[in-house]
């Protein structure tokens, strides 16, 4: 198996002299990544993920650590024998070559023939949809399709790995989505490893198999997309995908309390006593039915109503309950009466909520 | 109408100077070249000094040592500003530090120097009496300083042409320099990440982006040295002499009746100058050098 193992790499920037702040330095990472797996490092701007593919990629020295891919170790490597590929933010094609010429660049690297290597473009360009643009200059393309053309060149050189640095954020929403779409298409058909980098959620969630969350130079949780959002790891991965209802309080006997006591809910025992948070998911707010018999299983709570927003097909109420502001999301059906100012009754299952200890 | 032809007007003294001084002197000197010298009493126009050229060996000998010594000159500068250039661009993407900012400034050195210096670095450095010879002498690399290949003042014209080489080389890395610039500091990460050594770099992409401005350069240097005086004066031997010093010594040999040979040698640079222009022009077109970057 030609698994992509990042073992416990790391990376010191040197302290300049205008800067103030500590230097940034990533944390070491271990990381192993499947054959033909879709992974995505995701994280805010700034928080290492970029550096972690240069490192990956070889276009940066690690200070510490090892890369290998199956039994190669490629940590000494030069980036152009390691037989990666990567799409950057921008396309990045060479202006004076036809867009056929960009797509079989890196085939000509290695030293294969002209005819061979034009048809091999050309059909890597109909899998992208841009069959009959080979003779054009990257000028005369959209954003999108030089895009497309990058994503070309990247694939037909059939990659150990493909690295991918937030390759849509230059794209318009409309665009992004086509590319999304298209992407996971020729991933899935041509069986890549691929280490992705985004700062978009949606995009990450959407093309995973898994997710590594990373801030401020660490990896701070590696799951399946379902996973890490149900059972973020601590506080910084569950705000950083939008998890907004963070209560914090204490566990005390085996109970968490809020720090204004208007909740109060059994924990399991493998949470701590002491400072904690609980994570309230939105969807898993529901409101309490008419004529319901309440059991311990469900935590009920009172709340009146701040906003209403309408938001894709659902709408995002915000409830004041006691010290708290909490993000809830209702069905067109649920929020039809509800109105700013109103007074509502709200339960959920203990189940869905999420303990972390401080 | 006023605000229509006032930028014209703004500019009529400039283009009237050049006019007259440039077109003027060259029609001025095509009538001559055709014999038509009111002063003498001739009026009439004739090819006389053109077919007197064309059938003198002298002529011959002379456009050929200036086309050898101004191709030669411009392949030379060429190559070595294209190799400043390349090695500057590619110390300046390698290393964070300042170093490539003052190599950049070292090369462009021989650019303050007048020509007419540059030639008398060439004499002192490279005559058999120069600094070079008595260098190797003194090493005991050559027994006599007499020993030392003579440069200057030589008839194949080795002097003219390292002095051209030499001054002309900045000035080709000055044109291609800001070319470079163009090429996006990630296509380097791009190129290596699909298999692109340094020399791979350099030939798939380095050298197609610059070759539109090194042509033109090229180009530059070539008509520049090819009706260039001073340094040919300076440097080169009586005989055979280069085409702009042949017709400078006929035009001072004390005859009047030379000067319209003098005028159609100078016509002669000026039309050759403009045909080599249209055959770059074609070639670069061809090549389709510029595709892409519009």
């Amino acid at each position: 198996m030609s698994d992509l193992r990042i073992i416990n790499i790391e990376k010191q920037y040197p302290q300049t002299k205008q800067q103030k702040d500590p230097a940034f330095s990533l944390q070491p990472v271990a990381l192993t990544i499947k054959e033909g797996e879709f992974f995505s490092l995701l994280g805010p701007s700034g928080c290492g993920k970029t550096t972690l593919l240069k490192l990956v990629a070889g276009l940066m020295p690690a200070d510490k650590g090892e890369i290998w891919v199956g039994d190669d170790h490629l940590t000494a490597v030069a980036p152009e024998a390691r037989r990666f590929a990567m799409v950057f933010q921008q396309s990045l094609l060479f202006p004076h070559m036809t867009v056929e010429d960009n797509v079989a660049f890196g085939l000509k690297m290695q030293k294969i023939g002209k005819r061979e290597r034009l048809a091999d473009a050309q059909s890597m360009l109909e899998h992208v949809g841009l069959s009959g643009y080979g003779s054009r200059f990257p000028d005369e393309l959209s954003g999108g399709q030089q895009q497309r053309v990058a994503l070309a060149r990247a694939l037909v050189a059939k990659p150990r790995v493909l690295l991918m640095d937030e390759p849509f954020s230059a794209l318009d929403p409309s665009l992004r989505e086509e590319m999304r779409e298209l992407l996971r298409g020729v991933q899935k058909e041509f069986h890549v490893t691929v280490l992705f980098v985004t700062h978009d959620r949606e995009e990450a969630f959407y093309l995973s198999d898994r997710i590594g969350v990373m801030s401020e130079g660490k990896l701070l949780q590696i799951g399946k997309p379902k996973e890490i959002y149900e059972q973020p790891a601590n506080v910084k991965v569950a705000s950083f995908l939008g998890l907004k209802n963070i209560i914090e309080g204490r566990v005390i006997n085996n109970r968490f309390v809020s720090n204004d006591q208007s909740f109060e809910v059994p924990v399991q025992t493998s949470i701590k006593t002491g400072p904690s948070v609980m994570i309230i998911r939105p969807e898993t707010i529901r409101l309490v039915p008419d004529n319901i018999v309440k059991n311990l299983q469900c935590l009920y709570f009172r709340g009146v109503i701040q906003q209403k927003i309408f938001n894709h097909g659902f709408y995002s109420v915000k409830v004041q309950a006691g010290e708290y502001l909490l993000t809830c999301s209702f069905t067109s059906q649920e929020a039809e009466n509800m109105k700013v100012g109103q007074t509502i009754d709200l339960m959920m299952n203990n189940g869905d909520l999420r303990f972390l200890n401080e | 109408m006023w605000q229509k032809t006032r930028p014209y007007l703004l500019l009529l003294p400039a283009i009237g100077t050049i006019v007259l001084l440039f077109f003027g002197g060259l029609f001025d000197g095509l009538l001559k070249s055709l014999g038509y010298f009111p002063a003498l009493g001739e009026t009439r126009f004739e090819m006389t000094a053109y077919t007197n050229l064309f059938q003198s060996s002298e002529f011959w000998e002379s456009l050929i040592l200036t086309f050898r010594v101004a191709a030669l000159s411009s392949v030379f500068a060429a190559v070595l500003g294209a190799a400043i250039t390349v090695s500057l661009f590619m110390l300046k993407e390698s290393s964070k530090s300042g170093a490539s900012q003052v190599w950049h400034r070292l090369f462009q050195l021989p650019l303050t120097i007048p020509h007419l210096v540059g030639g008398y670095i060439i004499v002192l450095l490279f005559m058999q009496s120069g600094f070079l010879s008595k260098i190797l002498a003194s090493a005991g690399l050559i027994d006599e300083i007499t020993d030392f290949p003579v440069l200057v003042n030589d008839p194949f014209g080795w002097g003219i042409i390292l002095t051209y080489a030499w001054k002309e080389a900045p000035f080709v890395s000055l044109m291609i320099y800001p070319v470079l610039s163009r090429i996006h500091r990630s296509w380097r990460d791009v190129a290596r990440v699909y298999g692109a050594g340094s020399w791979n770099f350099i030939r798939e992409i380095v050298l197609p982006v610059m070759l539109p401005a090194w042509t033109i350069a090229t180009f530059i240097v070539f008509v520049f040295t090819f009706s260039a005086f001073e340094v040919p004066f300076l440097l080169g031997v009586t005989y055979p002499s280069m085409l702009p010093v042949y017709s400078y010594q006929l035009y001072t040999s004390g005859t009047l009746a030379d000067r319209p040979e003098a005028l159609a040698v100078n016509i002669i640079l000026a039309a050759l100058t403009i045909l080599l222009g249209l055959v770059v022009y074609y070639f670069s077109k061809r090549w389709n050098v510029l595709k892409g970057w519009d």
